[in-house]
């Protein structure tokens, strides 16, 4: 924030600068020009400072800013290349954002120019802001996080807050509604992204029911905001006075109203709440499985945990904390709950008192923290979305996929050692690992990948995170200087005895290079692909390391994801379907290689790709060892072949290859 | 007025100020600028400064300046003072104008002028070798009755024709000597330390009168100033401008301007450093036009010219007892790590009202920083304004601890 004599000082300072530009000859504008960018980038870092920009863009435009450089007429830009410009780093990105402001200020009509016109100025901020809509929700995808400094991003974020903020959104509808279903086909567990752009699309854009194109947007918009007919117009004080009028019969098709709604996209209204409660409170408890959407199993276990659930229910849930009444219910459809252990555990965190470095942690971490809503229950509702959405866990904006990707393996495998770890860490703001037979404690080692923590988490993640990912730095530092990648023995010892022994390597420690890639692609098929292995499924998560790599297909660096299974999608061929703990619909790894999050038989939270593309950004994996030696030889050369090409002419460019066969 | 100055090196800006001045010019400098000069449409002579030979003198460049009707020459780096005398005692018909240029270019000469004129300098020698610079600090330190076990007495050596800091040592004790010094680095001055506040001026000199005077005040030597004085020096203004003419009758200066190294002590003794006659590092001139608002660089070529006019004259210079309400200041930013990948301007800076403006440049990739020669390899200058002199002290010092670099 800028306080007001901030603003006019810094809106005289750039002033003073664009006229010294203005003033100077070609010889020295090179000189002018630099240090005004260099008081455009400062000034980026808030809004207002975009703001104080933006009036002077015409002046800037008239000084020369623009004046030999490709942005010089501004009919003859490509909105395509304002992404990949923008995270190139000032002072590319901040011509860019000046650009964009330029335009903004054709299409506001505040600047004229006869090159382009306000229309077409419009419609490309339009095409910019679709193309871009990771910056305007702040939602950098892997690419971009490894790619932009704080700062930038802060910037570039900021300069989106102004568009969006400045500009008609009607004609991006179609874009939005296609975004809202990647993210929600995948059932994340935080949900603050699609509601954001729910939100905006409420509050920017006009919709008409009768328009084909504008259902979908309002589909979403009521799942939140109208769930169901009795709740339009109504506050959910109005909503519970009503609910007490109704009798059983509309009750109940009250409640299936509800549970369809939350079942469409996963999102979960404050009504939900309100009625949830209002079932139990008035002992409705037949109806409550009808309120949470259940199957015939899931109504099951809701009938033989009764007490338990209630209770849990009244003690938990909270219209501040809704959304988990969705994580509530998958946990009743994959039998979390059913657990002994599970219930036990739970109970336990129910009486814990929280540390309150943790409680700050998981206040921050929430939206907008209601005072009705304690820590302890955010960190249970969390929970019930881990345990019910084990695939819907993210890493936020943090270089933490290994601890999400933990958090959702111990979700699926080890519940009640997860909500066990939660209930140490919640009260401790500790954790201690095993790691070769010494202990690891959190609290004592080193710092891990991540020193500023985004809170854009949930509860649970960010009780645990911050431990988890040091833990894990320090086991790695432990294993390394072993001449092999430490992962083989770090893997094992943080995520549990699931983790095959055998680990495969593409990148040989000794030769600083990659060695026989066709004996690890066939290792990799012998371990997971039905028709190689013995017709045999996975059975725990495979902790993968993959390279990432650009839309161009260039190596950008490493990322943590777990292969769940591979199958055969609708249409016949084998896919890898796996979790990638970033949350991402739309990434592009070049090649063709993209990542798909529904469509080709994914479960919510899976990520999919076409077996041997997966197999080509694959460095190392986990396999049984005692299993495979036999067949190896089985894997077709034609196969082998097409991994190594798509390998080789990608990421591969950045390392040396050796054919010598090795020992797998 | 004079036909054609020739501005002996190249300075985009100061060509830009001619430029706008609309006074007739020509650059000479090095071989490398041709091109660029003739795009430009910029008039230019080709020259191999550092070439001395049968074909390659004053003689020679004066008959290639003759096209040009060149009838007036201006040093703008300390290696073309001597070319720049050469030239004008010709154009001048005055020897000395030559051996005046020759003054500026031997410090030990230069001393040694200002000491039989009558200004206060340290003890100065010329050494050849380690064991001069040892016999030196040893005298120095018999004359200031060091007892056994007391340090030894501070020793400066320099080149004897080099700008600025560059080549430039202190020498704190005899180990020292052994340490930092090396063969090739000899012959060259050494001086003692001159303890105190060190400040330049900027004197603007036309028919041997000061017409403009500009003090500068260190904030610390090679990283940061600002302009004007701040306010105690500004109670010794008259004081300083009586030095500035004597130096400048000592060294009998009749145009261009002159840029000295002073130091102020405590008891208000004035001694003197060293004194050079091109445009001074540092961005000085630059920071004296903001804070003057005039064309500095512009005045600075003018004043080499002995035609211009009274009227001409105070055209171009701010009135003698100016006194700016506003003090500009900058601090040369040098990366603190050997190995660097980002620029980072820190937050506190963006909110600093005193903040002005900063030209660094982020590094393309992981970047190792060579040593540095003299001060020359700043990345960069961060520039400050603001109207209370103690405060742009403070800022200016802080800045020169502050990382910008990662």
């Amino acid at each position: 924030m800028m306080d007001s004599t901030l603003t006019e000082s810094s809106s005289q300072k750039l002033k003073e600068l664009i006229q010294e530009l203005l003033e100077s000859t070609p010889l020295t504008r090179q000189d002018k020009a630099h240090r005004l960018m260099g008081q455009v980038d400062v000034l980026t870092d808030s809004v207002e400072g975009i703001a104080i920009v933006y009036k002077s863009i015409g002046e800037l435009s008239e000084a020369g800013i623009f004046e030999e450089s490709p942005w010089a007429d501004p009919s003859k830009l490509v909105g395509g290349l304002v992404n990949g410009t923008l995270k190139s780093g000032h002072p590319n990105s901040t011509i860019e954002l000046l650009s964009e402001l330029r335009l903004l200020s054709i299409a506001k009509g505040d600047y004229k120019t006869n090159l382009i016109n306000a229309k077409e100025a419009e419609n490309f901020i339009q095409e910019v802001i679709v193309s871009n809509l990771e910056f305007v929700f702040n939602e950098p995808v892997e690419e971009t996080r490894l790619i932009m400094s704080e700062h930038e991003l802060k910037k570039v974020h900021n300069l989106f807050n102004f568009l969006s903020g400045h500009i008609h959104l009607d004609d991006v509808k179609g874009t939005l509604a296609e975004e809202l279903t990647l993210i929600c086909e995948q059932r994340p567990v935080v949900t603050e992204k699609q509601r954001k752009i729910i939100a905006l699309v409420k509050e920017k854009i006009e919709l008409n029911p009768e328009r084909e194109g504008d259902k979908k947007l309002l589909s979403f918009q009521r799942c939140i905001y109208r769930p169901t007919d009795n709740t339009a117009n109504k506050s959910v004080t109005e909503y519970q006075a009503l609910l007490e009028k109704l009798n059983n019969t509309e009750l109940y098709v009250e409640a299936q109203e509800m549970g369809q709604s939350m079942l469409e996209y996963g999102l979960v209204s404050q009504y939900h709440a309100v009625l949830l409660k209002f079932l139990i409170e008035n002992e409705h408890f037949q109806t409550v499985p009808v309120a949470l959407g259940l199957t015939p199993v899931g109504e099951t276990r809701w009938n033989e945990l009764t007490d338990y659930l209630s209770d849990l229910i009244l003690k938990t849930i909270h219209i501040y904390n809704a959304q988990c009444i969705y994580g509530l219910a998958k946990m009743l459809e994959n039998g979390t709950i059913a657990r002994e252990a599970v219930r036990s555990g739970l109970s336990n965190l129910s009486t814990i008192k929280i540390n309150s470095q943790v409680e700050e942690r998981i206040l921050k971490s929430t939206k907008n923290p209601h005072q009705a809503v304690s820590a302890r229950q955010y960190l249970m509702g969390a929970l019930f979305r881990i345990l019910g959405q084990p695939l819907g866990v993210g890493q936020g904006n943090n270089p933490t996929c290994q601890s999400a990707r933990g958090i959702s393996m111990w979700s699926q495998h080890a519940p009640a050692k997860l909500i066990n770890m939660v209930q140490t860490a919640a009260v401790t703001n500790d954790l201690s690992f095993r790691f070769e037979g010494q202990e690891i404690k959190a609290s004592v080692t080193g710092q891990g990948l991540v020193q500023n923590l985004d809170y854009n988490l949930d509860a649970v993640s960010v009780t645990l995170v911050p431990m988890l990912d040091r833990i894990y730095n320090e086991m790695m530092v432990r294993a390394s200087g072993r001449a092999e990648d430490p992962h083989k023995w770090v893997n094992p010892a943080l995520y549990g005895q699931w983790i095959q022994i055998g680990f495969a390597s593409a990148y040989d420690y000794f030769s600083n290079a990659i060695v026989d890639f066709d004996g690890f692609v066939r290792v990799f098929y012998a371990m997971c692909h039905p028709d190689f292995n013995g017709g045999h499924r996975l059975i725990y998560p495979n902790p993968v390391g993959i390279f990432i790599t650009s839309s161009k297909g260039d190596m950008l660096g490493f990322h943590a994801v777990s292969l769940l299974r591979v199958d055969k999608d609708p249409g016949g061929k084998f896919r890898a379907y796996f979790l990638n703990p970033n949350n991402e619909g739309r990434q592009d790894w070049g090649q063709g290689i993209k990542p798909s999050v529904f469509g080709n038989g994914e479960v919510h939270g899976e990520s999919s790709l076409p077996l041997h593309e997966f197999a080509a950004r694959t460095y190392a994996f986990h396999f049984n060892d005692l299993e495979a030696e036999n067949m190896v030889d089985n894997i077709p050369a034609a196969e082998v072949e097409k991994v190594k090409k798509l390998a080789k002419e990608s990421w591969g460019k950045s390392y040396t290859w050796l054919e010598t066969k090795k020992k797998w | 007025m004079a036909k054609c100055f020739a501005l002996m090196g190249w300075s985009l800006p100061v060509i830009e100020s001619m430029q706008k001045l609309n006074k007739p010019f020509v650059v000479v400098s090095f071989p490398d600028f041709e091109n660029y000069a003739k795009e430009n449409n910029i008039p230019f002579v080709s020259y191999q400064f550092d070439e001395w030979s049968d074909t390659s003198n004053s003689l020679d460049l004066l008959e290639k300046l003759k096209p040009f009707d060149v009838d007036v020459a201006v040093p703008l780096f300390e290696e073309t003072v001597e070319w720049a005398g050469a030239l004008n005692s010709i154009y001048r018909d005055d020897p000395r104008v030559l051996n005046r240029a020759f003054l500026f270019r031997n410090k030990a000469m230069m001393k040694r002028k200002a000491l039989i004129g009558g200004l206060r300098v340290g003890l100065f020698e010329e050494v050849y070798n380690k064991e001069g610079v040892k016999a030196f600090m040893k005298r120095l330190n018999q004359a200031n009755l060091q007892v056994d076990g007391e340090e030894d007495s501070w020793v400066h050596i320099k080149p004897f024709a080099s700008a600025g800091t560059v080549g430039h040592r202190l020498l704190r004790s005899m180990a020292d000597v052994d340490n930092k010094c090396e063969d090739e680095d000899f012959p060259c001055l050494a001086e003692s330390h001159l303890p105190g506040q060190e400040f330049s001026c900027e004197a603007y000199v036309h028919g041997g009168k000061i017409r403009f005077l500009n003090i500068t005040e260190y904030v610390k030597l090679g990283y940061s100033n600002f302009i004007p004085e701040g306010n105690l020096l500004h109670t010794k203004r008259d004081r300083i401008m009586k030095e500035m003419q004597k130096l400048v009758d000592i060294f009998g200066i009749q145009y261009g301007m002159i840029h000295p190294e002073w130091f102020l002590t405590e008891d208000d003794t004035l001694s003197f450093g060293e004194v050079a006659c091109r445009i001074p590092g540092g961005h000085i001139l630059e920071l004296a036009g903001k804070a003057y608002d005039f064309d500095a660089l512009g005045a600075f070529v003018l004043c080499h010219d002995p035609s211009l006019t009274e009227e001409e004259l105070n055209e171009i210079l701010p009135p003698i007892d100016a006194r700016p309400k506003q003090f500009y200041g900058n601090v040369m930013i040098y990366p603190h790590k050997n190995q660097i990948s980002k620029l980072e301007i820190p937050d506190e800076l963006k909110e600093e009202p005193y903040f002005l403006d900063h030209n660094l440049v982020p590094p393309l990739t992981t970047q190792k920083i060579s040593d540095r020669d003299g001060f020359g390899n700043h990345f960069g200058t961060v520039n400050f304004k603001g109207e209370d002199p103690d405060r742009m002290t403070e800022l200016l010092l802080h800045y020169e601890d502050v990382d910008f670099y990662h």
